[in-house]
């Protein structure tokens, strides 16, 4: 059976959900990163979906780039994290509140 | 090379080495004055040679056989004939508002033949003696630069052919006035009396800018060569409210810069400059720019103003003449010299001859300048001391000083066939033919001045007789000598014009014919205008030689009486101030003038002052910052506060809330 399009789409639209559910609910820097790591995939999985829908190939090349930039800029955020882990000993962001007037 | 590009070369060559001095000379004094001297001289030469090839007789005010009805009226002949024709013409725009355009440009005639002389020729002698005065000076570099810009600017004034032009070039010798007086800045005293002359200056400045706008307004021009059209053929128009506001507005430029009742307060502190400043800008040039201005605009003065300047400046002929006797400052006596002698070139414009009031103008600056040199050379020699009884006996230690100084009062006092007498005597005379031929009461005119020569000989033949007679009053005195070439060369170039420079008016023909007195025949116009038509009329009413008898007797009486009581004194003080110290404090603290000011400062300027700062703190500070600015600001501030919550989860709601936004206005 030939999925469609919009089967691709709802999977990606629900991922990215959950991803920024998490982003919103929890509590831990490094699973509210995952979840943003989470919402980045989503929009990849989108742009191969159009990819492949409209038999082009900018979606795919997209794609590539973009899992260039989040490799490098998961190596950026993890160092950031384990920086504030080393300065604060916390990575709970109710914790990390020091930008409070 | 035409006129007017050698005019503007004149006009240029000074700003240029102030330029170049405050670019790149200010830590190499000695180069600074090089250069600076350099230009000096080139200018001098150049003026010389503009007024000694340029005169041209055939060039006449109006075409010859002009028919009558093409002529302007009398009384503006009368004054086109002392102003003779104009030698060059040259404007371009500078700035254009709308209909108004500001021109630089240059009008020159013989007044500005004569005063250019006068000015390059005496600044190159001085800038010379500043050389020897000034050698180990720290603040070489500033002085020469100071003096170069001051160049430039008087030059302006000279050359400018509309009253906007000579208005900022007036402003320039403001500024480089206070800049030089306020040289030796490390002293309170300097500072102050550069701020008290910047400021008295902007007073009277202040009338004269609105005169000059005023006069736009009623003339339609400020240009001189179209105001001397307008008015030439619609003498009408001066006379009336408007035309003596104006006049009396245009005057009061006059009387700030030329020091006149009641703005003289500023030049006597303006002594604390260095003594070249003193002698350049307020004796020979600066202070003289005044009477220079009222002889240029002679035209736009209707008789109610002239009759304020006569009066006006023949009471400070008599009162300033009379404060010098009360002054033990060496410099500060020939302050109040100066302030006598502007009054006698005041009254001369008056009277109704500026042209007489311009050769007074440069017999002036010939002895006054030698003068203030001599009197730096002394103060040089004594290390810095001013106080004339501190001095005594510097004959024979400086006979050089010594001899130009004698020859500088003897010009002072007008005694007869010194540069003083000539133009002098004739502004007396001038006064008592006043009187002759209009009426009793300007015979007060008269007798002011009159008054004023026997003041001058009083405090004249005082000060050289403290200064130079008798016997050495203090250390200093006792271990003077002469000074350098530098200082003494300049002292005997201007000594021997003060001696000669009054020759030119006779008519002694000689290198065939080609000289009259000490200058070309054709240009003895440019310097005797005034003199020759006075002395015509004199002769015609056979007035001539009585006057001069009475002038040279009041003169030798004033010598006679002031050598008897301070030329024997070997006292350490004033011998007024011993006898009567009563007589000696009123002359001393100057019609108490200084007093009065001060007391209006503060007393009244100072409440007034108090009042606005109240005013500003109520409506300004409290209303617009406290409560408008500060206010609004403060309550945006209280709110953005709280949104600064420290929780990450909050600012994604704040990035949600943004984007939706975005998308808002984005997809609608």
């Amino acid at each position: 059976m030939d999925t469609g399009l919009q089967a691709y789409l709802t999977v990606a639209g629900l991922i990215f959900a959950i991803g920024f559910a998490g982003v919103l609910l929890h509590k831990n820097t490094l699973i509210i990163y995952m979840c943003l790591e989470l919402m980045l995939t989503a929009s990849t999985l989108a742009l191969v979906a159009f990819s492949r829908f409209y038999g082009t190939m900018d979606g795919a090349l997209f794609v590539f780039f973009i899992i260039t930039v989040a490799a490098a800029e998961v190596a950026v955020g993890l160092a950031i994290i384990v920086a504030l882990y080393r300065r604060r000993r916390t990575v709970q962001v109710d914790e990390l509140n020091f930008l409070k007037h | 090379m035409n006129l007017p590009m050698l005019l503007s070369l004149i006009l240029l060559l000074p700003l240029g080495s102030a330029v170049v001095i405050a670019l790149f000379l200010r830590k190499r004094g000695n180069l600074a004055a090089l250069l600076s001297i350099m230009v000096g001289f080139t200018v001098m030469a150049l003026s010389l040679y503009v007024i000694l090839t340029s005169y041209n007789p055939a060039r006449t005010v109006y075409p010859a056989g002009s028919p009558e009805s093409s002529l302007p009226s009398a009384a503006m002949q009368n004054w086109l004939g002392m102003a003779g024709p104009v030698w060059a013409e040259a404007s371009h725009h500078w700035l254009q508002f709308g209909d108004y355009v500001f021109a630089m440009g240059f009008h020159f005639n013989n007044l500005s033949a004569l005063m250019l002389l006068v000015v390059s020729f005496v600044a190159c002698w001085i800038q010379l003696f500043s050389a020897g005065y000034m050698a180990d000076d720290e603040g070489k570099a500033r002085f020469f630069g100071g003096l170069s810009i001051f160049m430039f600017s008087m030059l302006g004034i000279v050359l400018a052919d509309n009253l906007v032009m000579l208005f900022v070039f007036w402003e320039l010798v403001g500024f480089s006035s206070y800049m030089l007086i306020a040289h030796y800045y490390t002293t309170d005293f300097a500072n102050m009396a550069s701020k008290k002359a910047f400021i008295v200056n902007r007073i009277g400045d202040l009338g004269f800018l609105l005169g000059i706008v005023w006069c736009w307004d009623h003339y339609g021009t400020v240009r001189l060569s179209e105001l001397e059209n307008i008015i030439g053929y619609h003498p009408g128009l001066v006379a009336g409210g408007a035309a003596t506001g104006i006049g009396l507005l245009l005057m009061c430029g006059f009387v700030g810069k030329s020091a006149q009742f009641p703005l003289q307060v500023w030049l006597t502190d303006a002594m604390a400059g260095p003594t070249p400043v003193s002698a350049l800008i307020h004796a020979a040039t600066m202070v003289a720019a005044g009477i220079y201005f009222l002889a240029r605009v002679f035209f736009l003065l209707p008789p109610f103003t002239l009759h304020w300047i006569m009066w006006s400046g023949a009471a400070m002929t008599a009162c300033a003449g009379l404060w010098a006797l009360g002054q033990t400052d060496i410099k500060k006596t020939l302050a109040y010299s100066t302030l006598s002698h502007l009054g006698y070139m005041a009254t001369a414009v008056g009277l109704g001859y500026p042209q007489l009031a311009m050769f007074h103008l440069a017999m002036h600056a010939c002895f006054k300048a030698t003068l203030f040199l001599g009197s730096g050379s002394v103060i040089h020699a004594c290390h810095h001391e001013q106080d004339i009884y501190k001095m005594g006996g510097l004959r024979k230690k400086m006979p050089i000083t010594a001899a130009t100084f004698l020859l500088a009062s003897l010009a002072n006092c007008a005694v007869p066939f010194f540069s003083g007498a000539y133009s002098k005597d004739s502004i007396i005379s001038a006064a008592y033919l006043k009187g002759h031929d209009e009426g009793l009461i300007y015979y007060g005119v008269y007798a002011l001045v009159l008054f004023g020569a026997l003041c001058t000989a009083l405090y004249t033949c005082r000060l050289f007789a403290v200064v130079f007679l008798g016997k050495a009053r203090s250390e200093e005195a006792e271990h003077a000598h002469e000074s350098g070439a530098s200082i003494t060369i300049p002292l005997i170039v201007l000594g021997l014009l003060s001696l000669a420079a009054g020759w030119t008016v006779y008519d002694w023909k000689w290198a065939g014919g080609l000289m009259t007195g000490l200058i070309p025949s054709g240009c003895a116009q440019v310097f005797l205008g005034g003199f020759s038509a006075l002395e015509h009329t004199l002769e015609e009413k056979g007035l001539g030689h009585g006057l001069e008898i009475i002038n040279v007797i009041v003169v030798l009486a004033g010598l006679a009486a002031s050598y008897a009581f301070y030329g024997r004194s070997a006292a350490a003080g004033d011998p007024l101030a011993a006898k009567s110290p009563g007589a000696f404090r009123v002359l001393e603290r100057h019609g108490w003038f200084d007093d009065v000011y001060d007391w209006y400062v503060a007393q009244i300027q100072q409440h007034f002052c108090d009042v606005l700062a109240a005013l500003d703190k109520l409506a300004i500070q409290f209303g617009g910052g406290q409560v408008c600015a500060g206010g609004l600001s403060g309550l945006a501030g209280a709110l953005l506060r709280r949104a600064t919550v420290g929780s990450i989860h909050a600012y994604v709601y704040w990035f949600l809330a943004g984007v939706c936004c975005y998308w808002f206005f984005a997809v609608r």
